[in-house]
């Protein structure tokens, strides 16, 4: 056979030209070892080893984010065995790239395709895609596709027939006719996200005769109520999910008769609906009191008895949402937790009238807990975060901002060795004491928000960049004890994406210079008021920052040579916010922006400029998809 | 003259039905054999005496297993519920050297799964851990923490061997084996630059400066 000739002899080849990986084992033996690998970063590394090592990676690829559209025609022809490609990180995406991209021919193995925020793509780019990709396409998410009209979703309605999974979020040019038209030509969709959009109860006249539709996301359609929910309830639909929330003409009487048609419901969002639980809707839960696993009933008027019978009615509660529901006090929280042992995530943000008697009741009965929210719960002290920490060992993630915790409280947290999220915002009693206990077991802690806790400093954080390892996100906006050695101190962190540094008045350009050569995966970067940043620390980040998207540098001292070289170096920056430069010359603001050419998305720029700068260049920047927000801001020196 | 023909067909009629009373009889002789203590506890030791099956390397070698060991492999059962493996089975495309090391490795995991200390195991083991690192005498206490421990020694071998062992695990559809080679050649890769990746497995960069530098520019700018 030919085939296997040729693979004998390309080894042959490859073991005298030196590769005795890939002369040794075959494709599929290459694939198996590739399931393994799944880092961008080990990848990346794997394509450069040898021309085998590319192949078989190229063969391999399953998903794909490009960050530029000229890249997609070739990006495309190299991986042909792609399945998902998200093109929501490619700026000034239009109809020609799209079809471009679509001819080709990748297209029909594609079985997922995003294309969030795309505002140039309109039904010509997504005829394109629909008749390339009409085959096998299954997933299609269109959020905040602003030019997306009726036109355009009705190409991907005839073009894409197996349709299983469509988002038109924030489309608003989409209306009835459309859904419409959906609805009769994708028999198949079971996921659908129409929030947002200015559709009226036809549309869900129209949803209704989609049998194999489970979950339904309607956040913020002004015009649906409660008689569209009774035309959802006698459809034939799969409902398992509904998202209802900030629909504001949706009472719970319609949520109860959307109850009565649909038995296997497992998760219901109705946050911000309307304010009163009536009693039909909550006798109506125990009709799905096997199934129901998701109930969101934030910003909801709740009582005691009300909580009970949510607790008695829906045993199987996974997570349940009561973010700002007034009424909500420790008796309800006890009532409710007695028969929901297996509840994982509980959000009681905003709930001021609880104290550590809640966290009793939670700890006793709520074994399995991993997210807990209680921002804002000011009462709550550390004696409900011992019990709770003793009890729930598989706490992951818990929001405590304004909660006035201490570093007694964070010793009791320290015990979570399987924490991975701690927002800690406006603790201002927690110090370099409690965060020496973080660091010292919570190996695994991703997200750390430290927002306002000024007793903070560099000693705390060394702490923290030597025991948290992982760390992807840390917000230390105004603490402004932190200085350089602060900084040279998080340079450890290789796996930090995000940082904001807000305020941080002591760290100078060396402390950045010191974070940019550390930190090599940074993608956003927040330096609002860092009054001692000049260009120096620019230059570093230019130099460094590869992986920089999104960057705020207002209020700096940088001038316009600085800004120059930034914007022209940073082939992935794509965000940037420069208001208050008082440094940088209108030909600084000039040179800076072409230097850009076309790689910014979204731009933030005092008002006053937008009389002075050229209109060419306000054009070229528009035409090529950059987003720009003028915004009046006095300029005020804090601090 | 009647009488001598009737005693002659009687003759023959009643030998007739005694030889087929005694047909009936046999079963009835064997049934008896089945009740007697003695009998029934020889046939029963002769099933737990295990089946060994023979493998025969590429390079002649033959090895002898029992079957349960044989038979983690799914290539090697599929041959033998067909009736295939009689005469042994021939592997050509596994060494002999490879094969002993895909044996060690059937026989530790069947073993830690039928029973933790089973003396056989241990001594078959230590007989065959001529090449291993010294892994085969941990037949103890069991469970998981061990036996990954034991496999965490058993490759680490050179990268040769190991190569051919995740060939001999594709070819003989041992599952776990499979699992544990290629997830050992992802950890010799997680965390590497490029060239320390060449270091490693001894390959040559055989890309030209331009193509390397477009690559690299692809990994950088083009996606994520």
């Amino acid at each position: 056979m030919s085939g296997d000739e040729e693979e004998e002899w390309g080894r042959r080849r490859r073991r005298i030209a030196g590769d005795p990986v890939t002369a040794a084992l075959s494709a599929d033996l290459l694939a198996l070892i590739l399931d393994r690998v799944a880092a961008a970063r080990d990848r990346k590394a794997w394509r450069l080893v040898s021309r085998g090592f590319l192949r078989a990676e190229a063969l391999h690829r399953r998903a794909l984010r490009p960050l530029r559209r000229d890249a997609l025609p070739r990006l495309l022809r190299r991986f042909p065995a792609l399945e998902l490609l998200d093109l929501s990180a490619c700026p000034a995406l239009d109809d020609a790239s799209l079809a471009a991209a679509a001819l080709g021919g990748a297209g029909r193995r594609l079985r997922s395709v995003c294309l969030a925020r795309a505002s140039g793509v309109g039904w010509r780019g997504l005829e394109a895609a629909a008749v390339a990709d009409a085959a096998g396409l299954r997933e299609l998410l269109l959020d905040k596709c602003l030019g997306v009209t009726d036109v355009g979703l009705a190409k991907v309605a005839v073009g894409c027939p197996a349709l299983d999974r469509l988002s038109v979020k924030w489309c608003l040019e989409i209306s009835d006719i459309g859904i419409d038209l959906l609805a009769k030509k994708c028999p198949d969709l079971r996921s659908l996200d129409i929030s947002y959009i200015k559709v009226t109860n036809e549309s869900l006249r129209s949803i209704s005769s989609l049998r194999k539709l489970e979950d339904l996301a309607m956040v913020g359609c002004y015009f649906i109520d409660d008689d569209g929910m009774r035309i959802l309830s006698r459809g034939c639909n799969s409902f398992q999910s509904i998202d209802v929330s900030r629909c504001e003409n949706v009472s719970s009487g319609g949520l109860a008769s959307l109850l009565e048609g649909h038995h296997l419901l497992r998760s219901i969002n109705a946050r911000d609906c309307v304010s009163e639980l009536t009693s039909c809707f909550l006798s109506k839960l125990s009709v799905i009191s096997n199934t129901l696993n998701i109930l969101k009933l934030d910003g909801f008027q709740l009582s005691v008895s009300a909580l009970k019978i949510i607790g008695m009615s829906c045993k199987n509660l996974v997570e349940i949402g009561l973010g700002k529901c007034k009424g909500v006090t420790d008796e309800g929280i006890s009532e409710l937790v007695a028969n929901c042992a297996e509840l994982r995530t509980i959000n009681l943000v905003c709930c001021h009238l609880l104290t550590d008697d809640a966290l009793f009741s939670i700890a006793n009965n709520c074994k399995k807990v991993e997210c807990l929210g209680l921002e804002s719960c000011s009462l709550i002290t550390e004696k409900g975060l011992d019990q709770l920490t003793i009890c729930c060992s598989s706490v992951k993630e818990l929001d405590l901002t304004d909660c006035n915790v201490n570093d007694a409280g964070l010793k009791c947290m320290s015990r979570c060795s399987e924490l991975t999220a701690l927002k800690l915002g406006l603790c201002a009693s927690i110090s370099d004491e409690g965060l020496a206990y973080i660091g010292s077991n919570c190996e695994k802690l991703q997200e750390l928000d430290l927002y306002r806790c000024t007793a903070v400093t560099d000693n705390g954080l060394a702490a923290i960049a030597a025991g948290c390892k992982s760390l992807k996100r840390l917000n230390l906006c105004y603490c402004t004890q932190i200085s350089d050695t602060g900084m040279k101190h998080l340079s450890c962190l290789e796996e930090l994406t995000d940082l904001e540094l807000r305020g941080l008045v002591r760290v100078t350009s060396s402390g950045i210079t010191s974070l940019a050569m550390g930190c090599k995966s940074l993608v956003k970067l927040e330096l609002k008021r860092c009054y001692s940043v000049d260009d120096a620390g620019l230059w570093a980040l230019a130099r460094y920052s590869e992986n920089l998207r999104q960057l705020t540098i207002s209020y700096c001292p940088v001038t316009g040579l600085g800004l120059c070289n930034l914007l022209g170096t940073l082939r992935c920056l794509q965000d940037v916010k420069l208001v208050h430069l008082s440094w940088v010359s209108i030909e600084g603001f000039e040179l800076a922006l072409r230097a850009s050419c076309g790689r910014l998305k979204k731009l933030k720029l005092l008002s006053g400029l937008q009389e002075v700068l050229s209109p060419e260049l306000l054009q070229m920047l528009q035409s090529r998809g950059c987003r720009i927000r003028w915004v009046d801001k006095p300029l005020v020196f804090k601090g | 003259m009647n009488s001598l023909s009737l005693r002659i067909f009687l003759f023959f009629f009643v030998s007739s039905l005694s030889r087929v009373w005694s047909l009936q009889a046999t079963p009835r002789l064997r049934s008896i054999d089945r009740s007697d203590p003695i009998r029934s506890m020889a046939s029963a030791a002769a099933t737990t005496t295990k089946k060994m099956i023979t493998l025969k390397s590429s390079d002649g070698e033959e090895f002898e297993v029992e079957e349960a060991v044989a038979m983690e492999s799914q290539t090697i059962r599929h041959m033998i519920e067909d009736d295939c493996a009689e005469n042994g089975i021939p592997l050509p495309n596994v060494t002999s050297k490879i094969l002993s090391k895909v044996i060690e490795y059937c026989k530790k995991h069947v073993d830690a799964a039928a029973k933790p200390s089973d003396e056989a195991g241990a001594a078959a083991a230590a007989a065959a851990a001529a090449a291993a690192g010294g892994g085969g005498g941990k037949a103890s206490a069991v469970p998981e923490d061990d036996l990954k421990a034991w496999d965490a020694e058993f490759v680490k071998v050179d990268q040769t061997t190991l190569f051919d062992l995740i060939l001999a695990a594709n070819y003989l559809n041992i599952k776990g084996l499979l699992d544990l080679t290629c997830q050992t050649v992802a950890d010799m890769i997680k965390g590497k630059t490029p060239e320390e990746i060449r270091k490693t497995f001894n390959i040559k960069n055989d890309f030209t400066p331009e193509e390397e530098e477009e690559i690299r520019r692809e990994n950088q700018w083009a996606f994520e």
